[in-house]
């Protein structure tokens, strides 16, 4: 790029400090707004209750992203899950396997574009979501493997730069999910990253960090937009005009994806 | 000789020397010793002697010794009665274009050949009983030939691997007793440069050693060339990409010249490229230009590189090179602008990203002016937004600029604006996508961009548009546009659009730009009388403008795809689009085409015309005006022109073929519409295969080559094909023979007894007995 130093500055001040933009942009519908679909099955509306809202409130006042707040809850089953391509499916405990109708609408929905965001919630020592849901995905996607997604991938560098995901708790310092057209549409952590965000009805934080530290929470805030920028997104970041400076920053070493099953 | 002496009566066709006897090789040994023996006894004996009377005794010895063994060998003639089988001499003669450059008299090279097989026909006769000789021509074709004063130098190559490749095919085995080439050694081919036999390719070398004959060389030419100046070789790629820099390059020789200065050209579609001088130097032989330059538009172009002609020249065809490159995109580069992330951009860059065809460069805004930040600059992922390099310095890299979604201001665009005007008045496709910070609400109105678009703008209104869900309804314009032609037929394709899932929200704008036409309108809601528009098309100067007042067309991907409807409707939409805005080619309602960019002389050049309607059927019956002609190279000629009009036909071709007679470029321009505002035009050129007067240069080292690597020999065009080696021919049977014994003769036998009485009385006489 042959620009100099001083209008380097004064274009990224523009485009980061702009003058412009109003906070909130009006919108011409609801497909100008980005959300997040909760997947209804259970007791997920009491999971992570008004954590989606603060994550979005987040994602709106550190992005340009034009976000809904609100999350919407879907069955697999609901006609509207197709006008709603981020899908973030909270589990605690032994799932309920799928139906085939099921399934095949979750196979759908990610084969056409959508990306979903599993989110284990589960109390530390209990791995009984981890094991049905490991084997639901597997039923799911038999034709690829589940990998555990490399620090160089494009999630960990969307927005912000990250080594490894954050959450409530410090229970995996990596993501997982499967690579499907040259994306990750399933992507699976287990640190309770939403239980990072929720908030009392005064402001304080529903859920302590564990093992703690506001750094912690604030790391899990940007993972979470990473993932919502990864969703909207996608590989933007990996294309070429980015490379260059992104590794200039960054200086960890990269670990390559592996197949875990 | 032989069998004239011994056959009088004619009826042996073939005589030669015999040994009569059957003795063994130890009888043979036992007569050699016998016979020194003897000798040397009297060598001995007469040392007492003077020196004549010495040498008579030791001669009549000798003699007597040699008619003894000669009586003892019993030599003898064999006279038979064969068959033979004639084998072949093939004689290559060169009639390439060459031929025509002088000799080494007065006359043309073919001239020289033309008298050097007069002058040697007395041999090739003498060759006749026992071989047959096969006349052929070579050039680009091996050809036998009867009548040698009928052959003509026209040959538009000379191959010579591929002249003995035919030979070789033409003959079993054995079959050859020699080949002959009368060449003056200008190999136009993958010979041309051999001067020596090691720096022949193996594969001749194989070639020349299969044929197992000989094969002899004559040199035909002149012994110091004509001064030429010479194109030798233009260097190009028959295809150029748009926007990327073409080479051509070229090699002139020159020969006969020391010091000169000449102008050298290169030409594209008869305007100036560039222009050198050729500065020739003392001992310099080859010399190379080379010239670069930038397409701007695809078609095909036709060039010509030319030097001047130097005093006393006397070939100036080869100074001379036109060809044709068809300049075509590499890749449609496409630079798609985001105000801001959503679910319209994801999709439509995993569909741009998905399009082997598309170079896309992405750049969205992922922050704004009120984004709070809270992690250093070096954690984050952001980089600066290059607005000079894109839309200035290489806004003219791209064929499509997308702002989806995206507002100008805040980043100290103003200035590049106008730019991006010209751009699209230059030829360059623009696509203004909606949003909520798009359109007017971009703060467009007023700009240079407010100036293309399809669609007329307002201020800024929070919150304008329409929120609702609705499905678009095509236009009578937009059921036959190519972007929202999704099906063949006008039903299945309305059918389609139905089929679409519905659409969210809409820009709202002022109205509708004079000359644009909308393709898709909103059911519902209207500006003043009129439906508002949802998609909308403009020519603004050579380019081309879409608007699609929208950010959900996603939903024509994901939700068919969702409902296992066929989401490549999606894909055709964006597809269509980008091909129109670009102007592919197959776009254009009139399309002019002649199948080759090449051809002969003489050819005939079959010209088709396609035209269609504005809504691309097939114009039937339609005027169509064909002009085919030529710009004349000198201004005191005359340009020629054919010119054909006729009507199309239920396929919307009008189609026709017409003789080309003068070698050039030439230049198709067909045109159609009732003010002949439709417009194509196609270039070839017709070439009369000038590489054989490429340069008037000889090669007979080549020649020399061939001939010692075939163990032949070399002639130059004085010197007589007598004596030449030729195989023998083949042996079929033996129907009669007879030998003639020549040691029964009485004169012999009277010699093997007056020899020794001689030496006898001799001996007798001196006292030696």
């Amino acid at each position: 790029m042959t620009m100099n130093r001083r209008k380097a500055i004064t274009i990224s001040a523009a485009a980061s400090a702009g003058f412009v933009l109003p906070a909130r942009s009006w919108s011409i519908g609801l497909d100008s707004q980005v959300g997040i679909t909760v997947l209804d099955r259970g007791n997920s509306r009491e999971l992570r209750p008004r954590c989606v809202e603060q994550l979005m409130w987040e994602v709106s006042k550190r992005t340009s992203i034009n976000v809904r707040e609100e999350p919407i809850y879907l069955k697999l089953t609901d006609e509207s899950l197709f006008r709603n391509p981020f899908l973030v499916w909270f589990g605690r405990g032994e799932i309920t396997p799928l139906t085939e109708m099921e399934r095949r609408r979750l196979s759908l929905f990610l084969r056409g574009g959508g990306t979903l965001l599993i989110s284990d919630v589960s109390p530390l020592g209990d791995e009984a979501f981890d094991t049905s849901i490991r084997t639901e995905m597997t039923r799911l996607w038999a034709d690829r493997d589940w990998m555990r997604l490399s620090n160089d991938h494009t999630v960990y560098r969307t927005f912000y730069l990250l080594e490894k995901p954050k959450g409530r708790v410090a229970r995996s310092d990596h993501l997982e999910g499967v690579i499907f057209d040259d994306r990750s549409p399933v992507i699976y952590e287990r640190n309770d990253l939403f239980g990072a965000f929720g908030r009392e009805r005064f402001g304080a934080w529903s859920m302590p960090v564990f093992p703690g530290g506001e750094r912690q929470r604030e790391m899990a805030f940007r993972t979470g937009l990473n993932l919502v920028m990864y969703a909207t997104c996608l590989n933007y970041k990996r294309d070429q005009v980015h490379v260059t400076e992104i590794l200039r920053r960054r200086n960890w070493r990269v670990q390559p994806s592996k197949t875990i099953r | 000789m032989l069998r004239d002496l011994f056959d009088s009566e004619g009826q042996f066709n073939s005589a030669h020397w015999v040994v009569l006897s059957d003795w063994s090789g130890w009888t043979w040994t036992a007569i050699g010793l016998l016979v020194c023996i003897l000798i040397g006894f009297s060598w001995r004996n007469t040392e007492h002697l003077n020196r004549i009377r010495r040498l008579t005794l030791l001669g009549c010895r000798t003699a007597t010794l040699i008619v003894v063994t000669f009586i003892f060998i019993q030599p003898g003639i064999r006279l038979e009665h064969r068959n033979v089988v004639r084998n072949h001499v093939a004689v290559l003669i060169d009639q390439s274009r060459s031929m025509l450059l002088p000799g080494a008299s007065s006359g043309s090279r073919m001239d020289q050949l033309k008298t050097y097989l007069k002058t040697n026909l007395p041999v090739f006769e003498s060759w006749k009983s026992d071989h047959q000789i096969d006349y052929f021509t070579f050039g680009r074709y091996v050809k036998a030939v009867d009548d040698l004063n009928s052959i003509q130098a026209l040959g538009e190559m000379t191959d010579l691997a591929a002249a003995l490749e035919d030979v070789q095919s033409r003959y079993t085995t054995g079959d050859l007793a020699a080949v002959i080439i009368l060449s003056d050694g200008t190999d136009t081919t993958k010979l041309k440069d051999i001067s020596e036999p090691g720096l022949m390719p193996n594969r001749v070398q194989a070639l020349i050693k299969a044929l197992n004959a000989p094969i002899h060389t004559v040199f035909i030419g002149p012994d110091k060339v004509a001064p030429d100046l010479a194109i030798q070789d233009v260097s190009y790629d028959e295809f150029a990409f748009v926007r990327n820099a073409v080479t051509i390059d070229a090699k002139v020789s020159v020969f006969g010249y020391e010091q000169l200065r000449i102008p050298v050209t290169m030409t594209r579609n008869g305007k100036e490229l560039g222009r050198q001088v050729l500065d020739v130097v003392p001992g310099k032989q080859n010399y190379e230009f080379s010239f670069e330059f930038v397409p701007d538009e695809t078609g095909k172009s036709s060039f010509t590189f030319e030097v001047g002609a130097a005093p006393g020249e006397q070939i100036v065809i080869n100074n001379r090179r036109e060809f044709v490159i068809r300049v075509i995109r590499d890749k449609i580069r496409v630079l798609q602008v985001v105000g801001r992330p959503s679910w319209d951009e994801r999709f439509l860059r995993k569909l741009l990203k998905k399009n082997p065809n598309v170079d896309l460069i992405s750049f969205f805004i992922l922050r704004t002016s009120s984004s709070l930040q809270v992690a250093r600059r070096d954690e984050m992922s952001l980089i600066p937004f290059p607005t000079q390099e894109l839309f200035e310095q290489q806004l003219g890299s791209f064929d499509l600029i997308i702002f989806q979604n995206f507002t100008y201001r805040g980043y100290q665009m103003r200035r590049y604006l106008p730019l991006i005007k010209r751009y699209v008045q230059n030829g360059g496709g623009f696509v203004m996508i909606g949003g909520d910070i798009s359109f007017s609400n971009g703060g467009y109105a007023g700009t240079p961009i407010a100036e293309f678009l399809p669609v007329t703008l307002r201020g800024i209104q929070p919150g304008g548009g329409d929120k609702g869900d609705y499905r678009p309804s095509l236009t009578s314009a937009g059921q036959f546009h190519p972007i929202t032609n999704l099906k063949l037929s006008r039903e299945e394709n309305q059918a389609a659009w139905q089929d679409l899932p519905k659409l969210s929200g809409l820009n709202q704008v002022a109205g509708l730009a004079p000359d644009s036409t909308v393709l898709l309108e909103h059911p519902t809601a209207r500006i003043g009388a009129k439906k508002s528009p949802v998609v909308a098309v403009r020519n603004f100067g050579k380019g081309r403008v879409l608007s699609v007042l929208t950010d959900s067309t996603w939903r024509w991907d994901f939700e068919s795809f969702g409902r296992g409807a066929d989401n490549r409707n999606y894909y055709k939409f964006w597809g269509n689009a980008i091909r129109w805005l670009i102007r592919d080619p197959d776009l254009k309602t009139i399309r002019v085409t002649t199948g080759k960019d090449r051809y002969a002389v003489g050819d005939q050049v079959s010209v088709t015309v396609r035209l269609q309607a504005d809504d691309y059927r097939p114009a039937i019956d339609q005027a169509v005006r064909v002009e085919v002609a030529q710009r004349a190279r000198e201004p005191s000629v005359k340009d020629s022109m054919i010119v054909r009009q006729g009507k199309t036909d239920d396929r919307g071709l009008y189609t026709f073929s017409v003789p080309i007679k003068k070698d050039g470029v030439w230049t198709v321009i067909a045109r159609a519409g009732d003010d002949q505002e439709l417009v194509d035009r196609d270039v070839f050129v017709v070439t009369s295969e000038p590489i054989e007067l490429a340069t008037t240069k000889t090669n007979p080292q080549l020649l020399k080559a061939v001939s010692s690597l075939g163990q032949g020999r070399f002639l130059n065009g004085d010197e007589s094909l007598t004596g030449a080696d030729l195989k023998e021919p083949l042996l079929l049977q033996v129907n009669r023979r007879k030998d003639v014994p020549i040691w029964s003769s009485a004169w012999l036998l009277l010699l093997a007894i007056i020899l020794p009485s001689t030496e006898w009385f001799l001996r007798r006489r001196w006292g030696l007995l």
